[in-house]
């Protein structure tokens, strides 16, 4: 797989974050950016015809496994960071009967 | 043993938290002072050590090969952080405790957020350095929210949104770094980064990272989230937000820019000052607009920060120490103006700086140690802030247009500053004075640290950086004209177009960045930064 596909993934997810005005619209396309992120390094430690990086294959033409073991980090984060998001989401629903930016921001300063 | 000292500074305040949240007893909860002094302890001990054997300033996990394994390592940089940091936060603990002692989670999240910082300032990784910022990025949001309310909810999830992006960027930058080098230790990669560091793509990974790192710092135009957050918070929260955590910011700017790549790498000291020019007028002119205490502090954190970004762009010589110098200076002032101006909110129950009069004579002590605060950090002789501002300057002081923007920007200040004073006139007002003696430890403490370093900056110079800082001097007869001047033209300013409120100023004022303008920003900002390295190289 080509770079420039994470690389577009990337940017759908921003381009989602500047057009939507929706709180939940705009923390799924964190999550969007995200799996970009995590598909760009995935692609950088893999090749074709790489084997496992596990015991059974010690020895062999294993792909690297360092980018797997710091993606899964990655992945635990931003479950963390979405999980958070949305709570967020329900108790400013409970407040404002709303989850629009435009609404919640109204009447600010 | 000394070598093992800094998994203790991450683990102790981590621990104490879980004691706290585990034994949900008011008695348990003053640990948080044992903590305290074991951290002051440790932190002496090890740099006594430190300094006898340079050998203990790197610590590897699990025993691998240097080049692959997870480290810990600590230089002066981190060291004068781990110092500040610990500082800071005994002083909001003694400010916060009697408030807040019965709120176990919120110590809970304070301790534990203090052990993630202190992880993040010593780590020697740059995937555990992403790591620890989005988990400082989680905590700050969790404590924002603390209130369960409708503003800091709306500034939770802005922040958490907004700093989580940019984290995305910097990790982006650690990936093409690791494809390219095939290693994230820092300090490897700061010794062989000149073999590729002309190729595209480590350019590209700078740039991410850099604009990763102007969102924490909140550089112009990425500082939209930092009014909202700070404003909202708990004023110890408030604190050590603009005092401590927004430095987590710069302190990645100089580990990538000056560290790591070096500055002279790539020829963005000129770009890099001019951002920062930028980010401190444009605080100062949001400020001067501003009518809530609390914001009018926040919104002059955006501009001390672009006056430290100014210093910092140099990478070399007095003015790099001097904006060091000026970030240390800056967590003690702008704290200690935080922890005032709470005290005056609880007291008035009010944040209009219209409605808030007579504060000298009701509260003599507290508006005594605010004028110390507001004196420091407009930069007034015998204070810290003239000390680093006139440090900062020392690089670009033949350069016309860069000292006529640094002028500007003292004047602003000392203008919000006149106008912010106008709380203290005015007839005594009766009020219910809490008992809280705890309060004014930190808050002295502070204060009179303010007057001291003005005093004794050249030991403390020496102390710390090894750098001579002779070249400021205290009675130097130009500086204080100038600063009179400053008052002068700062007082026309105010009593004649500031305080009239006129339209410019409420427009300014009631203008505000929604959340998909700020991502516009962002962009605009990395495609901003990709237009100047390329044209630059």
């Amino acid at each position: 797989m080509n770079p420039i596909l994470s690389f577009i993934v990337i940017l759908i997810g921003i381009y989602g974050l500047a057009i939507s005005k929706n709180i939940i619209k705009s923390v799924f396309c964190i999550t969007i950016v995200e799996a970009g992120t995590i598909l760009l390094f995935l692609n950088f430690g893999a090749y074709e015809g790489g084997l496992i990086p596990i015991l059974t294959s010690l020895g062999l033409d294993v792909v690297d496994p360092l980018p797997q073991a710091l993606m899964i980090t990655t992945i635990v984060i931003g479950s963390t960071i979405t999980s958070l998001a949305l709570m967020l989401c329900i108790k400013i629903f409970h407040h404002y009967g709303s989850i629009e930016w435009k609404v919640i921001f109204k009447g600010d300063k | 043993m000394a070598k093992f000292i800094p998994i203790l500074f991450i683990f102790v305040p981590i621990i104490s938290a879980v004691i706290i949240y585990l034994i949900k007893n008011k008695a348990i909860t003053n640990i948080v002072f044992l903590t305290q002094i074991i951290l002051i302890f440790l932190l002496g001990y090890y740099a006594y050590e430190l300094s006898r054997d340079p050998s203990i300033s790197i610590i590897i996990l699990g025993g691998w090969n240097e080049k692959f394994a997870i480290s810990l390592r600590n230089d002066t940089l981190s060291l004068l952080f781990v110092g500040l940091t610990i500082f800071m936060w005994t002083m909001v603990l003694f400010y916060t405790f009697k408030t807040n002692s019965k709120y176990h989670k919120y110590l809970f999240f304070l301790m534990f957020l203090e052990g993630i910082f202190l992880a993040f300032l010593q780590t020697n990784d740059l995937f555990n350095l992403f790591v620890f910022l989005e988990l400082i990025t989680v905590l700050i949001t969790i404590l924002l929210s603390f209130k369960k309310n409708g503003p800091s909810l709306k500034a939770a999830i802005y922040y958490l949104l907004l700093n989580t992006l940019g984290a995305m960027f910097f990790l982006i930058g650690i990936i093409i770094l690791y494809y390219t080098y095939g290693s994230i230790n820092m300090t490897y990669l700061a010794e062989n980064i000149s073999t590729h560091a002309q190729k595209p793509i480590i350019k590209f990974a700078y740039m991410m990272m850099i604009a990763g790192a102007s969102v924490k710092a909140a550089l112009f135009p990425l500082y939209t989230w930092l009014p909202r957050a700070h404003g909202v918070a708990y004023t110890s929260l408030s604190a050590l937000l603009s005092g401590l955590l927004v430095k987590g910011g710069l302190y990645l700017f100089i580990r990538v820019h000056i560290y790591m790549f070096g500055y002279q790498t790539y020829q963005m000291t000129e770009v890099l000052f001019y951002i920062g020019a930028i980010t401190a007028l444009v605080g100062v002119v949001l400020a001067l607009s501003q009518k809530d205490l609390k914001q009018v502090l926040a919104h002059h954190t955006i501009s001390q920060v672009g006056i430290m970004m100014m210093g910092l762009s140099y990478g070399y010589g007095l003015s790099y120490y001097g904006g060091l110098f000026h970030l240390v200076n800056h967590a003690l002032f702008k704290s200690l103006l935080f922890l005032c101006a709470g005290l005056i909110i609880y007291e008035y129950k009010t944040k209009k700086i219209y409605a808030i009069r007579g504060v000298f004579k009701s509260m003599p002590l507290t508006s005594i140690f605010l004028i110390i605060g507001m004196l420091a950090i407009s930069g007034a002789p015998f204070f810290n802030g003239y000390v680093s501002k006139t440090l900062v300057k020392y690089s670009f002081k033949d350069v016309p247009l860069k000292m006529f923007l640094f002028t500007l920007i003292n004047i602003g200040t000392v203008t919000s500053f006149l106008k912010f004073s106008q709380i203290l006139f005015g007839d005594r007002v009766k009020l219910e004075k809490r008992k809280d003696s705890k309060q004014f430890i930190s808050i002295i403490t502070i204060g009179l640290l303010c007057i001291v370093i003005g005093l004794f900056y050249k030991e403390l110079g020496m102390f710390i950086f090894n750098i001579d800082f002779s070249y400021v001097k205290l009675f130097d007869f130009r500086a204080w004209l100038d600063y009179l001047i400053y008052i002068a033209i700062g007082y026309v300013l105010y009593k004649y177009y500031i305080s009239k409120d006129y339209k410019p100023i409420r427009q300014i004022r009631e203008y505000q960045i929604t959340f998909e303008t700020a991502n516009y920003l962002f962009i605009f900002y990395i495609a901003f930064l990709s237009l100047m390295m390329y044209y630059i190289l």
